[in-house]
């Protein structure tokens, strides 16, 4: 997502190749030292070895091949050599030398490189011989003494790769945290974040681009989260708004009655404060709702009679509608039901059917429908009131939304029915409603929810059940 | 001594004005912002006292429209809402205070009274004209020493010759002043009040300028 991004992997794999590359050309180099000081203390062992076997030979094997001679320090890599002489004289092979000390190999020996066990012990033989002259030279070492010097060497080797790993675990970890070095930074920052002001986390910044993905899904993340922040945030300005303006409202007529001469203007003041009380009524038990539809569960959607539980929640509000010389047309398709828990739907219809005796008008029609069809139900309310532009209604779900409108309400009815879709899967929509005398059209809030069973195959529509 | 009430409530709205009457104010109540700038472009007012979250027109709107056009009434803002940001934004806009809801009677017409007071740059409470004394705090008035009694056009008429005192004040201006909308005024109803108020504090005390209206002296 931006070309600054560069791959942690990658990163940490040329960094590690550059570092054991590092450290193996030093380790080449100390063990190159090394190795070319044992060699070098080895092959002037064996100089050593030939020039005095060269002169056993010559003084005919007198001299003691296994009595260490040297004594200097590089002898300690001397692997004594045993051999043998023999000389082919009419048929019968003769000795005619051996070096002191091994006691004499027995023929035959097998021309080139032989193991042998001799008095108990391991021997690496070679034999050659010349077929002209009958001569046959046997030669002859102790594994355990090739072995002592094998392990010499080794160690010589070990001790400088022992002292170089910790110099290795060093490299490798500077590298490791150097590379994940853009990580610590990201915590940092995140744990710099000021709970009260979510700002996203900075995307100019480079990042590995193994982090970036996460970097991305963490201000996704706070961006949700802020919205949700400035949600409740404004509902909690709102909720203020709404709960002050009525207090205010019920102190001022208190107090004006308080100081109004009995009579007249006493009793209308002290009208308003009953009036006021009844409004924060009201208002507290539509915020209560509205706390319950959004924390707490739906009853089980059982089977119930949906069209029953129409009429029972339109009857608070027919006398009001009836003030209003309001028509009412109730109808429910039979054994239709919405899945959705009697509770919530009773709600949901009470609110509906509140708003649109408060909002469409004295004289409108009002026609609460509940219609099955492709596995959905829909819950419609309609009239033919003032109606309203497609262009307000969006403004219009917002919650303590009451329109332009002189019509009294706490404007929570909508939001209420609007978290009850949300949390059950419905949709909540504002449509076009009947037709006016005039022309213009009413407003037509329309909630649609799964079917919570399909109707019986003889289910017809209509069965219209007029009230009001 | 007439206010200019924006507010949207229907309850606080009466509530207000029934009690903002009983304090001796004439009262213009509008509910919403348009209806506000109608009335504070043909009118003047003592005080302003607006609420914020109006239809149509919103109450900061107002203010600075009417800030804009250099009318320096004084301006009280009503308002439920409690974040610094917005009393701050109130204040800055022209606002001369500000009350948070719920509020009390007594403290919103004693806040009136001292905006008024600012507003004319008087550094004391009370009005004083030669022995005449007026405190708009108690209502009461004396003269000499003495309680006068007055009712309450009368108070209210000396308040606004008191509050100009030194300047010629026409009759349209001092009604204007004197009565809100829907009062019934009948055409001689401010020379029955001065009249009135000539005999309780004494002939000299108004004087009429001939063709243009009437005057104390400071």
């Amino acid at each position: 997502m931006n070309n600054t991004a560069y791959s942690l992997r990658r990163r940490l794999i040329w960094l590690v190749t550059l570092a054991i590359l590092g450290v193996g050309l030093l380790s080449t180099v100390v063990v190159y030292l090394r190795a070319h000081h044992e060699a070098d203390e080895l092959l002037d062992t064996q100089l050593a070895q030939v020039a005095e076997t060269l002169l056993a030979i010559a003084t005919g094997g007198k001299l003691d091949q296994f009595v260490d001679s040297g004594g200097e320090q590089s002898r300690r890599h001397a692997v004594p050599i045993a051999y043998e002489i023999w000389r082919e004289t009419a048929g019968a092979p003769e000795r005619i030398t051996l070096s002191v000390g091994h006691g004499g190999f027995s023929l035959p020996v097998a021309a080139g490189y032989s193991n042998r066990v001799h008095r108990d012990k391991n021997w690496r033989l070679f034999s050659v011989r010349d077929p002209d002259s009958a001569y046959q030279v046997i030669v002859g070492q102790r594994h355990s003494a090739r072995d002592r010097l094998a392990r010499e060497t080794g160690l010589s080797l070990l001790v400088p790769m022992l002292l170089i790993l910790p110099l290795m675990a060093l490299l490798v970890g500077w590298v490791v945290n150097r590379a994940l070095r853009p990580v610590d930074a990201l915590a940092q920052s995140v744990r710099a974040l000021d709970p009260a002001a979510l700002t996203p986390l900075d995307s100019a910044s480079p990042l590995p681009q193994e982090i970036v993905p996460l970097r991305d899904a963490f201000n996704a993340l706070l961006e949700r989260v802020s919205v949700t922040l400035e949600n409740e945030r404004r509902f909690t300005a709102d909720a203020a708004h709404e709960l002050r303006t009525p207090l205010a409202a019920l102190k001022i007529q208190a107090q004006v009655a308080q100081r109004a001469q009995p009579g007249g203007s006493q009793q209308h003041a002290l009208g308003q404060v009953i009036a006021g009380v009844d409004r924060m009524t009201h208002l507290v038990e539509q915020l209560l709702t509205l706390a319950r539809v959004e924390h707490a569960t739906d009853t089980a959607p059982a089977a119930y009679d949906a069209a029953a539980a129409l009429q029972v929640s339109c009857e608070p509000y027919q006398a009001t509608a009836a003030q209003n010389r309001q028509t009412l047309e109730r109808d429910a398709d039979p054994g239709c039901t919405p899945l959705l828990g009697r509770t919530w739907f009773e709600i949901a219809v009470r609110n509906l059917f509140a708003n649109a005796v408060h909002y469409a008008g004295p004289g409108a029609r009002i026609r609460v429908t509940l219609r099955c069809g492709a596995g959905r139900a829909r819950l419609t309310v309609c009239d033919d009131g003032p109606g309203l532009p497609p262009a307000a209604r969006a403004s219009l779900r917002a919650r303590f939304a009451r329109g332009e409108t002189e019509a009294e309400g706490c404007g929570l009815g909508l939001s209420i029915v609007e978290r009850i879709a949300q949390r059950s899967g419905a949709r909540l929509t504002l449509e076009d409603g009947l037709p006016r005398a005039d022309g213009g059209v009413g407003l037509a809030v329309c909630l649609d929810c799964p079917q919570a069973l399909p109707p019986p195959a003889d289910a017809g529509t209509g069965n219209p059940d007029a009230a009001g | 001594m007439r206010l200019l009430l924006v507010e949207d409530d229907r309850l606080l709205g009466d509530g207000l004005q029934s009690g903002l009457t009983q304090a001796g104010y004439a009262v213009d109540w509008v509910r919403d912002g348009e209806a506000a700038v109608a009335a504070l472009a043909t009118e003047s007012f003592t005080a302003l006292v607006l609420d914020l979250g109006l239809p149509r027109r919103d109450g900061l709107s107002v203010l600075s429209w009417l800030r804009a056009r250099q009318d320096s009434t004084p301006v009280l803002i009503l308002t439920a809402r409690d974040q610094l940001e917005d009393k701050v934004r109130g204040l800055d806009l022209g606002a001369d205070d500000y009350m948070l809801k719920p509020f009390d009677l007594d403290e919103l017409t004693a806040r009136l009274r001292a905006l008024v007071r600012r507003a004319h740059g008087r550094p004391s409470p009370t009005l004083c004209a030669g022995s005449i004394v007026l405190d708009p705090a108690t209502r009461r008035v004396t003269h000499g020493g003495d309680a006068i009694d007055l009712t309450l056009r009368e108070f209210n008429l000396l308040q606004v010759l008191l509050e100009n005192a030194g300047h010629v004040m026409s009759r349209r201006a001092l009604e204007e002043q004197l009565y809100a909308w829907g009062d019934a005024v009948e055409s001689n109803a401010l020379e029955v009040h001065i009249h009135h108020l000539r005999k309780k504090l004494g002939n000299d005390v108004i004087r009429t300028v001939r063709g243009v209206g009437y005057a104390m002296d400071a």
